[in-house]
C-alpha cells in the first residue's frame, strides 16, 4: 500500500520511504518521515498531483512521488 | 515608543556606536518577507546573491546607537545542501558568520518551522525567534508557552506580526542586546548521535586544526557524519575514514543513512519542543482556507475557477497599463520630440543631431519607459497571486497539464502573460524555484503571440485575408502554442535531458499579503527595470538609429547600413517567399520591437511626404500633456471596471478602421502573395525575440546562454516553418 493508493479523506501512517536521495531527503525536510501519520485531503482535476496533510499542514506532491512512500491504512 | 522613533531617535557619536551583521532566515510562507519590509521599508536594497539569480535583499538602518546590517536569506525549509536556496542560505551562514540570526517562526505552524530553528542552532551563531503570525495563532486559540520555549532553546523568543508592525521594536532590542551575550544552548541529539558526534569533533580537533577557524565545528561534525558532499568537497581532506570510525556504533544501532537518522532525530526534537509548549485547543472548527480550497481545487470548479482568475490578472495587468503606455508613448513621440527639434533648431545643431535626439535617444527612452506600466502592473499581480498563497494552488490545478511538456504548474502564468508581452512574463518567470523550469518557461515564452505582433498581422490581414480575418488571425496563435508544447517535449529530451525536478510543494493557508509589501515589491522590480534593462534598450535604439542613418548623409534607404544588411539577408529568406531587401530589412528592425517591423516597411515602402505641421504652442503641448494623462487615468480606471462587465472592443474596431485606407496595404499588396504573406507574418511569430525580452533573459539568468538559444531556435523554427507554408502551398497550389 503506497499513499497514492490512498483516497480522499483516507488517513495512514508512513511505514517506508522508498524514495532515495534527493527526493528522500527533500521529503523527510518537509516532515514525510516514517511513523507520521498523514491523510489524503484532495486529488487535483486532472488526477495528479494530489494534497496532504502531514504535520498540521497542507502538502503537494506528484503521485509519481507518492508512489514511492508506503503507508498503513488506519481506520 | 514605536518602531520609528526607536530607528531614527538616536544620534549618537560615530564611536559610541557598533554595527552588527543579522542575517533573517526561516521558511518560505512565514512571512520573512513582510517581517523584513516592515522593519526595513524603504531602506531596502534588493540585489542577486554573487553568481545565481536567487533575489538577496538587505537593508542598513540603526537602532538605539547600533548600525545594523540586515540580510535576506533566501526561505528554506531546511539547510540540507539541495537547493539552490539552501546552499546560499547555509554558505552565508557558515562562511560570512553573522553576527546573529533573526529566524522568522510561523507560529500556526509550530513543529514544521521548529525543524529550521534546529538546524540554525547547530551553526551556534545567536538567534533571536521572531514567532511570526502570532496574531493567527492566538485567533485560532493556540497557547504557546514562550517563556519555557526561551528557556529550551536558550535564546530569545518574541511574538510578532509582521503585517501589523507589531513586536518588531522589541525584535531589534533583543537583537542588539544579545548578539554578544547570549549563546543557543546546545540541543541533545541522543547519547548514539552525541557520542558518534565528539568522537569526530576530537578527530578534527586533532587532524584538522585549521578548520576549527571556518567552521562551527558541531556543525561540521554533523555535516562530515552526514556525508554532506557539498562540504566534504569544499575542506578537501581527503581521508574520511576516520568519519567511518566514528560513526560505527550509530550506524550499527540505527541504519546505514546517517543523513536520514539525523533529519528524524531533529524532527523528533521540533516535535518535542512543540508538545512542551503548544497547546491547542480540543475542538478545531473547520478553517478559511479549507473552506475555500473545497471550491477552489474541487474536481470541476478547480480548472474553470483558475482559468477565470488568470483571465482577470491578464486583463487587469493590460487593461491597466495599456493608456499609461498610450499616453507615454503620445509623449516622447509628440511633445518631447517637438521641443527637443525646437532646442535644437534654435542653437542652430545640425539636423542629424537633431534627428538622433528625438528618433534615437527620445525614442529609445520612450521604449523603455512604455514598459514601466506594464511590469508594474505584472509585478503587484504576481506578488499578490504569491502573497494570498493561490499561486500555490494555481500550480497544484495545472501541473498535470504542464508537466507533459517538462513544465511545472506555476509555468501557465508567465506563459500567459506572454500574449500580452514577453517582457514582464520573463520576469514572471522567477515564481519558478527550480533553475530548470525557468529556463525552459523563458524559452518557450517567445512562442506566445505577444501585443507587439498584432499590427503586423493586421496590416497583413487587412490586404490579403479580410474575409477570413478571424480565422488567420487565431491560427497564428494556436501555431505559437502547439509549437511550444512540440518545443517543450523536444527540449525536455534534450537540452533538459535527465529526471524532471520534483513537485514538492507547500499549500500555504490564504493569507491577505500587507499593501505595503505589495508595494515595495512592485516598486522595487519597476525600479530594477528602469535602470538595468532601460540602459541597454537605450543603446540598442541609437544603435539602431545609426544603421538606419549611416553612413552620414545617406539619401536610398536601400544604401544605409540596415539597407545594405537587408540586401545580404534577403537570399536567405528567398525559399520562404520574401527574398527581397525591404522585407529583410523590416525584420531586422524588428529586433527592437517586433511592431517596429510595419513601421520600417511603411518608410522603405511608401515614400515620406514631407508634412507641413503647424507647431503647437509650449502652453498648448503642457496642457495636452496634463489633459491626456488624466485621460489615460480615466481609461485605466475604466477598462478595469469593464474587466468585470461587458469587454469593451469598441476601442480595437475603431483602431482597425484607421488602418484600412493605408497606402502601405496597397504596396504590400503587390509585392506579396496571400502565400508569401502568410509565410511572412508567420516568420513575424517565430523569429527570435526582441532585444527587451533579451534583456529581461539576461537579467533573470545572469547570462546571454538562454536568450542565445532561444535565438538560434527560434530562427530556425521560423526558417523551417515559413518555408514549409510557402513551398507546401506553391505544390499544393494554394494563394500563389
Amino acid at each position: 500500500m503506497n499513499l497514492a493508493m490512498l483516497k480522499p479523506g483516507e488517513h495512514g501512517k508512513i511505514t517506508k520511504i522508498g524514495a532515495i536521495g534527493q527526493i528522500k531527503r527533500r521529503l523527510m525536510d518537509m516532515g514525510v518521515l516514517v511513523g507520521e501519520k498523514v491523510k489524503v485531503e484532495k486529488i487535483a482535476p486532472l488526477g495528479d498531483p494530489i494534497e496532504v496533510t502531514i504535520k498540521n499542514y497542507n502538502l503537494s506532491l506528484r503521485k509519481k512521488e507518492a508512489e514511492g512512500i508506503s503507508v498503513e491504512v488506519a481506520k | 515608543m514605536s518602531l520609528e522613533s526607536g530607528v531614527k531617535s538616536l544620534e549618537l557619536k560615530e564611536t559610541e556606536r557598533k554595527t552588527i551583521t543579522v542575517a533573517v532566515a526561516g521558511n518560505p510562507n512565514s512571512g520573512k518577507s513582510t517581517l523584513i519590509n516592515a522593519i526595513a521599508g524603504t531602506r531596502l536594497y534588493v540585489g542577486n546573491w554573487p553568481g545565481v539569480t536567487v533575489e538577496k535583499k538587505s537593508a542598513s538602518l540603526e537602532y538605539e546607537g547600533t548600525n545594523i546590517t540586515l540580510v535576506d536569506l533566501p526561505g528554506t525549509y531546511s539547510l540540507s545542501p539541495y537547493t539552490q536556496e539552501e546552499i546560499i542560505a547555509r554558505d552565508y551562514l557558515v562562511h560570512e558568520k553573522p553576527d546573529a540570526i533573526i529566524n522568522v517562526v510561523d507560529a500556526t505552524n509550530l513543529e514544521r518551522n521548529l525543524y529550521l530553528t534546529v538546524q540554525l542552532l547547530e551553526l551556534g551563531i545567536p538567534v533571536v525567534m521572531a514567532l511570526n503570525i502570532h496574531d493567527e495563532a492566538v485567533s485560532k486559540g493556540y497557547k504557546i508557552d514562550i517563556k519555557t520555549m526561551e528557556d529550551i532553546l536558550g535564546i530569545a523568543v518574541i511574538p510578532t506580526v509582521a503585517t501589523k508592525k507589531t513586536g518588531l521594536n522589541d525584535l531589534l532590542k533583543a537583537v542588539t542586546n544579545n548578539t554578544s551575550a547570549r549563546h543557543p544552548k546546545k540541543l541533545n541529539y541522543g547519547s548514539d548521535i552525541e557520542s558518534a558526534a565528539s568522537a569526530v569533533e576530537g578527530q578534527i580537533k586533532n587532524g584538522y586544526p585549521q578548520l576549527l577557524e571556518k567552521y562551527p565545528l558541531r556543525w561540521l561534525a554533523f555535516k562530515l557524519m552526514e556525508g554532506d558532499s557539498h562540504v566534504m568537497e569544499e575542506i578537501n581532506i581527503g581521508d574520511y575514514s576516520f568519519i567511518e570510525e566514528a560513526a560505527k556504533h550509530l550506524k550499527k544501532a540505527h541504519g546505514d543513512d546517517v543523513e536520514s537518522i539525523m533529519a528524524d532525530e531533529r524532527y523528533a526534537l521540533a516535535s518535542g519542543l512543540t508538545h512542551e509548549v503548544l497547546k491547542k485547543p480540543e475542538f478545531r472548527k473547520m478553517e478559511l482556507t479549507e473552506k475555500i480550497d473545497n471550491i477552489v481545487l474541487n474536481r470541476f470548479l478547480g480548472i474553470p475557477i483558475f482559468l477565470a482568475a488568470m483571465w482577470v490578472v491578464f486583463k487587469l495587468t493590460f487593461d491597466f497599463s495599456a493608456p499609461f503606455a498610450d499616453w507615454i508613448d503620445a509623449m516622447t513621440t509628440g511633445p518631447f520630440k517637438r521641443w527637443a527639434e525646437a532646442v535644437l533648431g534654435f542653437i542652430h545643431a545640425p539636423a542629424w543631431t537633431a534627428s538622433l535626439a528625438t528618433d534615437g535617444i527620445i525614442a529609445g527612452v520612450g521604449f523603455v519607459i512604455v514598459f514601466v506600466p506594464v511590469i508594474f502592473a505584472m509585478m503587484f499581480f504576481i506578488t499578490f497571486l504569491e502573497g494570498s498563497g493561490y499561486m500555490a494552488r494555481a500550480a497544484f490545478v495545472m501541473d498535470r497539464a504542464m508537466h507533459a511538456i517538462g513544465l511545472h504548474g506555476k509555468s501557465f502564468i508567465p506563459m500567459l502573460l506572454g500574449f500580452g508581452c514577453n517582457v514582464p512574463a520573463i520576469y514572471a518567470t522567477r515564481v519558478l524555484e527550480n533553475p530548470r523550469d525557468k529556463a525552459l518557461t523563458s524559452l518557450l515564452i517567445p512562442l506566445m503571440s505577444c501585443g507587439a505582433r498584432l499590427p503586423v498581422y493586421v496590416v497583413f490581414i487587412g490586404a490579403f485575408f479580410t474575409a477570413y480575418a478571424g480565422t488567420v488571425l487565431w491560427s497564428l496563435y494556436v501555431m505559437g502554442i502547439a509549437l511550444a508544447v512540440l518545443m517543450g517535449i523536444i527540449f525536455k529530451r534534450t537540452l533538459f535531458k535527465g529526471e524532471s525536478p520534483m513537485f514538492i510543494m507547500e499549500l500555504p493557508p490564504y493569507r491577505m499579503p500587507s499593501f505595503r509589501s505589495l508595494m515595495i515589491h512592485t516598486w522595487e522590480k519597476g525600479k530594477h527595470f528602469l535602470i538595468k534593462a532601460g540602459t541597454y534598450i537605450l543603446a540598442v535604439s541609437i544603435l539602431v538609429w545609426f544603421l538606419l542613418n549611416l553612413p552620414w548623409g545617406v539619401e536610398n534607404k536601400k544604401d544605409s547600413y540596415l539597407g545594405k544588411m537587408g540586401q545580404v539577408i534577403a537570399p536567405v529568406l528567398e525559399p520562404i517567399g520574401f527574398g527581397n531587401w525591404e522585407a529583410a530589412s523590416s525584420l531586422v528592425s524588428g529586433l527592437i520591437a517586433k511592431e517596429i517591423v510595419v513601421g520600417t516597411m511603411g518608410e522603405i515602402y511608401v515614400q515620406k511626404k514631407d508634412e507641413k505641421k503647424e507647431l503647437p504652442a509650449l502652453t498648448d503641448d503642457l496642457k495636452e500633456i496634463g489633459i491626456s494623462f488624466a485621460n489615460a487615468v480615466k481609461d485605466s480606471a475604466s477598462n478595469m471596471i469593464s474587466t468585470f462587465g461587458i469587454a469593451s472592443i469598441s476601442s480595437e474596431e475603431s483602431t482597425e478602421e484607421k488602418e484600412e485606407r493605408s497606402p502601405l496595404k496597397d504596396v504590400i499588396k503587390n509585392k506579396f502573395t496571400p502565400l508569401s504573406a502568410y509565410a511572412f507574418i508567420t516568420f513575424v511569430l517565430l523569429y527570435m525575440p526582441c532585444v527587451v525580452v533579451a534583456i529581461a533573459m539576461r537579467q533573470e539568468f545572469g547570462t546571454w546562454k538562454w536568450f542565445g538559444i532561444a535565438f538560434a531556435y527560434q530562427m530556425v523554427l521560423a526558417w523551417g516553418v515559413a518555408l514549409m507554408i510557402y513551398q507546401g502551398g506553391k505544390i499544393l497550389g494554394i494563394g500563389g
